[in-house]
């Protein structure tokens, strides 16, 4: 347990020094601002309501799931596999006592907060922008829901990234994995429209079932059956990920 | 005499069917252990799997008595590594590269690190990113990594890389320090037979992938007018 502890805080520490961390950051509060603009835009233009501070922060949700979000996990989980393979820094890690488990364990756990993370600083931001600028009476009674639709957001990205992390364990170059990656989420987002009857199936899809959270009655069935299949898929991605990541030689 | 790292029969072979083969070998407490060779002779390959950055074909290897294969953490608890190059984040400082290090020991940190960078003589740049560094400040803080934990057991792939005359000077020094002074165990690997000469107590000879022959200082010097004598002439009888 030691190890698993020193290799995530190591890799969390890592991950708050590179810069890409601060470009999320600044490119989420960027996205936040930009959406804000857009709606009171839209207000004063033509005089609908384009959103409510409570609908606010579930528009931005929304558009930075399927944009954003995925990008800088792709890039952070490429980071943490291919990039330390390739620059060497693999080795660092390797060396010091800890079982190949616990390190592959930590650096998906490492990222896994990152994703959770990033949810969060977006919902606080977004809540506060929709607050300030839409207030209603309803944003405070509908916050919990927001929580819960931001939290339960984590899991089909952080299933998407194990994904990755299987690339990244394939393949040498990062940028091969990034690449691929892209038409990986355009490949399976095409198939979702030109199947609709599979896109249970299949994990992209799921990255919007935060709406399930949202609705005025929650189906409960649908929550758990779509939460079981990506539970199913992230097993067997994190087994294969680790059986890739444990027969590599450095 | 007590065990500190087991070599057992370990081959492993690549696709170009170099490799390593066969090669068993019992490094002692307090040795200060040259694994000699030319270029391409095996020495890293066989570093590596001692490390458990590779897998063997077949064999195996113990640390103080864990298998790397199967008890990696306990094998390695007590040990301080340099396989291949010395590599370091370069977008970390030294200081916060071995801070990173330090969090798999229960040591205090601080002072610890501060010891390593006097000892390798590079804390005057302990605030600087180590990619800033020259190849030879990297070799020191990648020794100062190694040598972190106060292990037990050192294992030093070609540590003299990049170093200039007086840190290559330093480095013997601080090996030889640390032999004499707390019984440190080193496994040194390096294609220069000088240096192995005049650190190493114990000394094997690898060649094309075969461990030829292991001897001490003491006997090589007995027999032979010196180390290169004697590799010359193993590598004439056995290869």
């Amino acid at each position: 347990m030691h190890s698993f502890k020193a290799t995530y805080i190591n890799e969390l520490d890592k991950m708050y020094r590179k810069k890409k961390v601060v470009v999320l950051v600044l490119l989420t509060l960027l996205a936040i601002a930009i959406g804000q603009l857009t709606v009171s835009g839209v207000r004063f233009q033509f005089g609908i309501r384009a959103s409510g501070s409570a609908q606010f922060p579930v528009l931005v949700l929304s558009v930075l799931i399927n944009t954003l979000l995925p990008l800088f996990t792709v890039l952070m989980g490429i980071d943490v596999f291919s990039g330390e393979f390739s620059n060497n820094t693999m080795k660092i890690s390797l060396l010091r006592p800890v079982s190949r488990l616990n390190l592959f364990t930590a650096k998906v756990a490492a990222i896994g907060s990152f994703i959770l993370a990033s949810l969060i600083l977006v919902m606080v931001f977004s809540t506060l922008t929709g607050i300030i600028f839409n207030s209603s009476e309803r944003t405070f009674m509908f916050i919990g829901k927001i929580f819960i639709a931001y939290v339960a957001s984590s899991l089909p990205i952080l299933v998407f990234t194990l994904l990755i992390i299987v690339l990244s364990n394939i393949f040498k170059s990062g940028t091969s994995v990034f690449f691929l990656s892209i038409l990986l989420f355009l490949g399976l987002k095409v198939l979702s429209i030109i199947y609709p009857q599979f896109s249970n199936l299949l994990i992209l899809p799921s990255f919007n079932w935060y709406n399930l959270f949202l609705a005025q009655n929650i189906d409960i069935i649908k929550i758990l059956n779509k939460f079981f299949i990506m539970a199913g898929y992230g097993m067997i991605l994190f087994t294969v990920g680790y059986y890739l990541f444990d027969k590599k030689d450095v | 005499m007590e065990k500190v790292l087991e070599i057992d029969k370990v081959t492993k072979i690549y696709k170009n069917q170099r490799g390593i083969k066969d090669i068993s070998l019992d490094i002692y407490k307090g040795d200060v252990f040259g694994f000699l060779g030319p270029n391409g002779a095996g020495k890293t390959s066989a570093m590596k799997i001692i490390t458990g950055l590779m897998k063997p074909d077949k064999g195996d290897v113990r640390i103080f008595g864990y298998s790397v294969q199967n008890e990696y953490e306990k094998a390695m608890a007590k040990v301080g590594a340099i396989v291949e190059t010395a590599e370091s984040y370069p977008y970390l400082t030294a200081y916060e590269n071995l801070k990173l290090a330090a969090r798999y020991y229960k040591i205090d940190a601080k002072s610890r690190i501060d010891e390593v960078l006097e000892l390798t003589g590079i804390s005057k740049y302990k605030n600087e990113k180590a990619e800033k560094f020259s190849l030879g400040m990297k070799q020191r803080l990648g020794i100062a990594a190694a040598l972190l934990s106060e292990p037990d057991l050192v294992i030093l792939d070609e540590p003299l890389n990049g170093l200039d005359v007086n840190g290559m000077v330093d480095m013997r020094n601080i090996i030889k320090k640390l032999a004499e002074e707390k019984q440190t165990t080193f496994f040194i690997s390096s294609h220069l037979i000088h240096d192995i000469e005049l650190t190493c107590n114990r000394v094997g000879i690898i060649y094309d992938g075969k461990l030829l022959k292991v001897d001490s200082m003491d006997d090589v010097h007995r027999d032979f007018s010196s180390l290169e004598n004697y590799f010359l002439s193993e590598v004439n009888t056995n290869a």
